[in-house]
């Protein structure tokens, strides 16, 4: 790969260099560096394409150093598109890099062999929640990878990692049928997050489908430059909804409880040229995708639900809640008011804006395993944010903020509960008041 | 550059504050004027005004240009790195070290971001008041060394009304401490001179500013017209009717089909010729009175549609979609010349035309928005900076709208500051004399004239030919 291809030149002519951008970058505002900004890098990929740069080491660095948040979308009235020009650079240094055997190895095994495997992934589950229970994983901690053994979510038994059923039915008056993706890892770490989604579709009269056959819809792979793998993947999981329809024959709408997802699976079209047929397919495809509270709190079934709150039993004294705003939720899906719409339903609860909600937490899909010290180091601040706010229960719509911000509460010591909004949708349906602290748990 | 110079740096901010890699070091080879180009030798990042004294006493010896540099937002190339330079940037130095809500003033380190020290502020009721398009990025110290303005200067004045108080340091590394927030400087006022001074007489490291009480009552108007000469013409008769708003600024119809299309658009009608953005702020009474004035003003020159916004989210829409308007623009070429000119505002409307005249006939696209109540134009010329000769059009452009301007008596700059980009025009306006007594200013700070030169004032005139420092002429295009 030459480096004129390795940039997708044509999409860096959009920035016009304004720097409108840079406060909003979290890994600018960390280090106030200008080639850690939206603005440094797409001049580096721009210096690149036209030559006067070599694509070395450091220009590798800082375009691993990006979260792909793309809260520099939001910011940037010119319309540079960041997340396909990143993905992009990282597809073609994939292609180029070396690094140690082990390391291709690893990421050979991550990408190509577990994700797309639900018995592979469900194998790793076992033996995770094997090793933790039987404190083999601090006895391994002792020779490496402390942090990242340290900071690995609890990996739940294994009638909490039940797979959702292939159909479960609405209770009362049926409306429709939906899609419902339970994603790769959802199904193991927060099963919980997918049966409560599935029971809140219910409650508001939809019947869930989930393809058994579906496993990953591949957007880590295209956010780390495996573009092969989430082409490959974004295939199977067209063809794994596409027969999933309504009473009439009118395909389904597929929600999505995953922001990262969501966003990715909006976004399929762009892994395929122009002119390939499955660039039409993947649009059909991409405007059936609807993220949970985009999908839950449109007109008709945000009233259903209303109706079934209404005479739940709330509580003396208000729980306070705020909602932190995934970035590939707002900045990628600009999905802002609903999920506040939706907690303002719940019955004993006051809602607080946190400042910065739309700042990413650090955990950006795989990035707080590959850099757990930037991740931390980028949390650190809203941790602040959050403690300010002096909420109860965090609320999030993906599992990757879910797991970060667990971790992070712990780490500072925060009596907050970390909830996903699908949960506490379903709690107060199921119960009533919403409990501070973490049934679950 | 001698590596002794990046170790002894290092010793004094550290591993992160100091970039010497080639590739990092590219990113910072300009600011918002982004066809002029030098790649800086190092990039320094103090935290603090010891370090850059520290920093800036040891590269005395080495006696090598420093050119200071905030956010890299500034559109005349004030930040533009000089050839075998030290750029020294305080995006590290951001925190907002004091806000005295009762005595209504903030000390802030130069980094800190405008609308970062305006959050900070909310809480206490108070606000910030010069508020430049660029203020989700730019620097306080940016905006002193700028004496920037923003929409609602026209009512509260551009920065130099709102400092109160600096601490700055000189090429040689001493500090000068003049924190204490005054109304009324004792003695020589040397607040007032650094204002302003583009970087030129030193490295401002922490600022007081002025905050005022959030109004009770803000209104905001949008006016919309068929024609932008009608337009131009209503600014002109509020203005002269001394009616008091707090902003008054012309969209024309190219900006507003950019900005609509952007992830700004804010619902300004596509089909207008021109939108009029007005704002009036105070009690209750006062706005209302300044609205009923202000209507048949608007009626009189032809508005065919007035759109009131009082509620927050609303008028934050309106704003983020005048704010944005100069990004916006860069949906339709890969750059943007911002020109800056300020015109009589008795004379609104031809100079306008004028402006817009001078870019068509060179076949160049431009589109206006300006702070109208200023009488302070911005025609936005768009470009490829890749096409040599369209470069040398909106240049050539650029030229002879100023020079309209002065003929008209206007002035250089409204607020983007002179820097690189109209340093020649320096010489148009000033007489010899004028400029040889500005230079003397400098030269009592900085004798060699190391601090950002090649900037502000003509070589020529401070006749840097007999200077120690001869930075290299940075590239075109
Ligand atoms: C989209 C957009 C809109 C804009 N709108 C406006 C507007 O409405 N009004 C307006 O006035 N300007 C506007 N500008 C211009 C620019 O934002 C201002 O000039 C701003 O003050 C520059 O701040 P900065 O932090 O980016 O400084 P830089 O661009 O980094 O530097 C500007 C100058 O200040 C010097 N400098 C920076 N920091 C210091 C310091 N600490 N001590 C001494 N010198 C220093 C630099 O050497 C340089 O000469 C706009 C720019 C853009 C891109
Ligand atoms: S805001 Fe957009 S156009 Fe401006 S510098 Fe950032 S990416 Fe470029
Ligand atoms: S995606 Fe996020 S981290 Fe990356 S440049 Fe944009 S704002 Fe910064």
């Amino acid at each position: 790969m030459d480096d004129a291809t390795l940039v997708d030149y044509a999409k860096t002519l959009d920035c016009i260099h304004c720097g409108l951008c840079l406060n909003a970058c979290p890994t600018y505002k960390l280090t106030g560096a200008e080639p850690s900004s939206p603005r440094g890098r797409v001049h580096l990929m721009r210096s690149v394409a036209e030559g006067t740069l070599q694509p070395d080491s450091e220009f590798a660095e800082e375009m691993d150093f990006c979260l792909l948040c793309r809260a520099c979308e939001s910011a940037c009235p010119s319309g540079v598109q960041f997340g396909v020009l990143m993905e992009h650079t990282r597809a073609g240094l994939q292609t180029e890099r070396r690094g140690s055997f082990f390391a291709r190895a690893a990421r050979w095994i991550g990408f190509r062999v577990i994700l797309p495997s639900r018995f592979a992934l469900r194998l790793v589950a076992f033996v995770g929640r094997s090793a933790q229970r039987t404190g083999l994983t601090r006895f391994v901690s002792r020779f490496g990878f402390a942090r990242a053994l340290r900071d690995a979510p609890t990996i739940p038994p294994s009638a909490k990692r039940a797979l959702l059923q292939p159909m479960t039915p609405a209770r009362g008056e049926p409306r429709g049928v939906v899609g419902v993706l339970q994603g790769c890892m959802m199904p193991e770490l927060f099963g919980r997050v997918n049966r409560a989604t599935v029971a809140v579709l219910a409650e508001a009269g939809f019947e869930s489908r989930v393809p058994s056959a579906h496993v990953c819809c591949g957007s880590l792979h295209a956010h780390n430059g495996d573009r092969e793998g989430a082409r490959f993947l974004a295939q199977k999981t067209i063809v794994c909804f596409e027969d999933i329809v309504d009473a009439s024959g009118h395909p389904s709408p597929i929600v999505v409880n995953s922001a990262g997802c969501g966003a990715h699976m909006k976004d399929y079209a762009h892994l395929f040229d122009a002119d390939d047929p499955w660039h039409e397919r993947a649009h059909r495809f991409a405007e059936r995708v609807v993220d949970f509270s985009e999908f839950v709190a449109l007109p008709r079934t945000r009233a259903a639900l209303e109706r079934r709150l209404r005479d739940r039993p709330s509580r003396a004294q208000a729980v306070r809640v705020t909602w932190d705003d995934p970035c590939h939720l707002c900045h990628a899906q600009k999905i802002r008011s609903e999920p506040r719409a939706l907690l303002d339903l719940l019955p004993g609860i006051e809602r607080v804006e946190m400042r910065d909600s739309e700042g990413c937490c650090g955990s950006a899909g795989i990035y707080s395993l590959l850099r757990p010290d930037d991740a931390a180091a980028v949390l650190e601040p809203k941790l602040q944010e959050l403690s300010d706010t002096r909420a109860a229960i965090l609320v999030t719509g993906n599992p990757g903020c879910q797991l970060q911000w667990s971790a992070g509460v712990k780490r500072a010591g925060l009596n907050v509960r970390v909830a996903h909004i699908a949960e506490l949708l379903d709690e107060a349906l199921q119960h009533g008041p919403i409990d501070p602290a973490d049934r679950n748990a | 550059m001698e590596p002794k110079i990046a170790d002894g740096l290092r010793a004094i901010v550290g591993d992160r504050g100091l970039t010497t890699n080639a590739t990092r070091r590219a990113t910072y080879e300009s600011d918002g004027l982004a066809h002029v180009r030098q790649v800086p030798d190092l990039v320094l990042m103090p935290r603090d005004t010891r370090e850059t004294a520290a920093a800036l006493r040891f590269l005395k010896e080495w006696n090598v240009p420093i050119v200071p540099r905030g956010a890299g937002t500034g559109l005349s190339g004030g930040a533009t790195p000089v050839a075998g330079g030290v750029l020294i940037s305080t995006a590290r130095m951001r925190d907002v070290i004091e806000v005295d809500s009762v005595n209504r003033f903030a000390r802030v380190q130069a980094g800190v971001v405008n609308v970062d020290l305006t959050h900070a502020c909310a809480d206490h009721g108070l606000f910030y008041a010069p508020d430049p398009s660029s203020q989700k990025a730019c620097t306080i110290g940016g905006n002193v060394a700028e004496n920037s303005g923003g929409p609602h200067c026209f009512k509260y004045g551009s920065t130099t009304q709102h400092v109160l108080g600096l601490v700055f340091v000189t090429i040689d590394g001493e500090i000068i401490d003049l924190a204490e927030p005054c109304v009324d400087p004792l003695g020589l006022d040397l607040v007032g001179v650094f204002v302003g001074s583009e970087g030129l007489l030193g490295i401002a490291t922490e600022v007081t500013v002025r905050l005022l009480p959030v109004p009770p009552v803000v209104e905001t108007l949008l006016a919309i017209f068929d024609d932008l000469d009608s337009a131009c013409d209503s600014v002109t008769d509020m203005i002269a009717a001394r009616l008091e708003m707090s902003a008054i600024e012309i969209l024309d119809k190219h900006t507003i089909d950019a900005i609509e299309a952007s992830v700004l658009a804010a619902g300004y009608p596509q089909n207008a010729q021109a939108v009029l953005l007005l704002e009036c702020e105070g009690s209750d009474v006062e706005v209302a009175a300044a609205l009923r004035d202000i209507e048949p003003i608007l009626a009189r020159h032809g508005a065919y549609d007035i759109r009131r916004a009082r509620a927050a989210d609303e008028r934050a829409r309106l704003w983020a979609g005048r704010k944005g308007a100069y990004g916006a623009m860069g949906r339709i070429a890969p750059d943007l010349y911002v020109t800056d000119a300020v015109v009589p505002r008795t004379r609104l409307r031809e100079l306008v035309r004028a402006t817009t005249d001078i870019c068509e006939k060179r076949g160049l696209k431009v589109a206006n928005v300006f702070h109208a109540g200023d009488g302070n134009l911005h025609p936005n010329i768009c470009y490829d900076r890749r096409d040599k000769d369209e470069l040398a059009r909106v240049l050539d452009a650029g030229d002879e709208i100023m020079r309209v301007c002065l003929a008209a008596g206007g002035s250089l700059t409204g607020e983007h500051g002179v820097g690189l980009e109209k340093i020649e025009g320096m010489e148009w306006l000033f007489s010899h004399d004028d400029l040889a007594a500005m230079c003397r200013v400098r030269e009592a700070f900085d004798p060699k004239r190391r601090m950002n030169p090649g900037k502000l004032l003509p070589m020529r005139a401070c006749m840097e030919t007999r200077s120690a420092v001869r930075p290299n002429e940075p590239r075109n295009g």
